[in-house]
């Protein structure tokens, strides 16, 4: 048999499932789910950007097709939200210097949350 | 021809950033010290050890690389690495240098021993290489980075990841990389990244320091035991982040099985476990 057990237990292990309702990952589903939402937070890298935003928050968001949820998301500074909407932790973090949040605040609606209620 | 002569296995943190450009005084507080403290060691070590490349096995944070194209191996090739805006503004260190000429032959090596990576001709490296590289290398009276570096990347972000035994053979592919090169050059292997660390979900800012010195025990006396670990184990032992820690599993493939640790230390504090281990290779 081409498919064998070595392989079998292979693929089962390279994604990991069944997490604890409390853990989470940045999978195929975080990625899909967070397309605009991450484009639009990693661009903050460029200084450029960060000017926009400070200039014309709407003008900067804008720029990466975002829902209107999306966009509600953001003005809110919804960390949580954000999060179950597929934001990575990474880019969150340029998104949290660019509006002055220090990240043990975001830590606290974490720990508050339950968790990522849409994963 | 070339030599591997140590290993380095050490965290790295936007934190560390921090508290090394707060200055002297911080790094020595209380506070500080027992991570700053046994940095000062590896820098002693390094310095008689005087390597004249270092090989750093880390990940990026959606600083060079972003989903558009996520790469799950990364080699730079480049003469100079220059630091990246990671959205506050870039650090205001030069670029470190590279050697691209050795970077080129580990690029050859490791694709005929099978592990395709993406080959960067130009590539910021971000806090996985310079929150703990000032650390142990710059000298801050000249100004100046001292060793040549060579970046490998390793996608610990976006699942699925190279599995931990994938890891340990890319080090193992390194160090065969490192001693097939032409030149007489002695090479520090260095893996960054880890410890326990979560910064999503409820379990925001959870440390789990029996975990942490248990994988550097491991990874010192048993190393490839630490290739049986799935994601799913690892992220339930140390965090989902913690995932970083299989940088100094490949680290440690490229050291000799009995490798010897020398400086060890761990700290836990706020929501990181920092970890820091040394590995001596006998001439």
């Amino acid at each position: 048999m081409e498919l064998t057990q070595d392989y079998l237990d292979r693929l089962k292990a390279v994604q990991p499932h069944d997490l604890p309702g409390d853990l989470d990952l940045f999978d195929e589903h975080t990625a899909m789910r967070g397309r605009r939402l991450n484009k639009a937070a990693y661009s903050l890298k460029d200084e450029h950007q960060r000017e926009l935003f400070h200039r014309d928050e709407e003008a900067w968001m804008a720029q990466f097709g975002l829902t209107e949820e999306e966009q509600e998301l953001m003005r809110k500074r919804d960390w949580i939200g954000l999060w179950r909407n597929g934001m990575s932790i990474y880019v969150m973090v340029k998104l949290s210097g660019v509006t002055n949040t220090a990240l043990p605040e975001i830590g606290k609606q974490m720990r508050e949350s339950g968790g990522a209620t849409n994963g | 021809m070339a030599r591997v002569v140590g290993g380095i296995g050490a965290s790295h943190a936007p934190s560390m950033e921090h508290i090394y450009d707060a200055g002297e005084e911080v790094r020595e507080s209380d506070e500080w010290q027992p991570l700053f403290g046994p940095f000062k060691d590896v820098a002693s070590w390094l310095e008689g050890l005087r390597p004249d490349r270092l090989v750093v096995v880390y990940n990026d944070h959606m600083d060079q690389f972003f989903l558009n194209a996520y790469p799950t191996f990364a080699l730079g090739v480049s003469d100079e690495y220059p630091v990246a805006d990671e959205g506050f503004g870039s650090r205001p260190f030069p670029p470190v240098p590279g050697d691209a000429k050795f970077a080129w032959h580990v690029a050859r090596s490791l694709v005929a021993d099978e592990f395709d990576i993406t080959i960067c001709q130009e590539l910021e490296v971000d806090h996985g290489v310079i929150s703990p590289l000032p650390m142990v290398d710059f000298s801050e009276g000249e100004g100046g980075w001292k060793i040549p570096i060579v970046p490998l990347a390793v996608n610990v972000i976006l699942h699925p990841l190279p599995s931990p035994l994938r890891c340990w053979k890319l080090g193992q592919a390194l160090r065969r990389a490192i001693l097939s090169y032409e030149e007489d050059l002695s090479v520090v292997v260095v893996g960054t990244g880890g410890l326990s660390h979560q910064l999503t979900g409820p379990r925001f800012g959870q440390v789990t320091p029996d975990w942490d010195q248990e994988f550097m025990r491991l990874l010192a006396e048993e190393p490839e035991s630490l290739t049986k670990y799935t994601y799913k184990q690892l992220i339930e032992l140390g965090g989902t982040e913690s995932v970083e820690v299989v940088n100094w599993l490949a680290m440690r493939g490229a050291l000799p099985l009995d490798a010897k640790p020398l400086v060890q230390a761990y700290y836990a504090h706020r929501i990181m476990g920092y970890g820091l281990q040394t590995f001596e290779v006998a001439a």
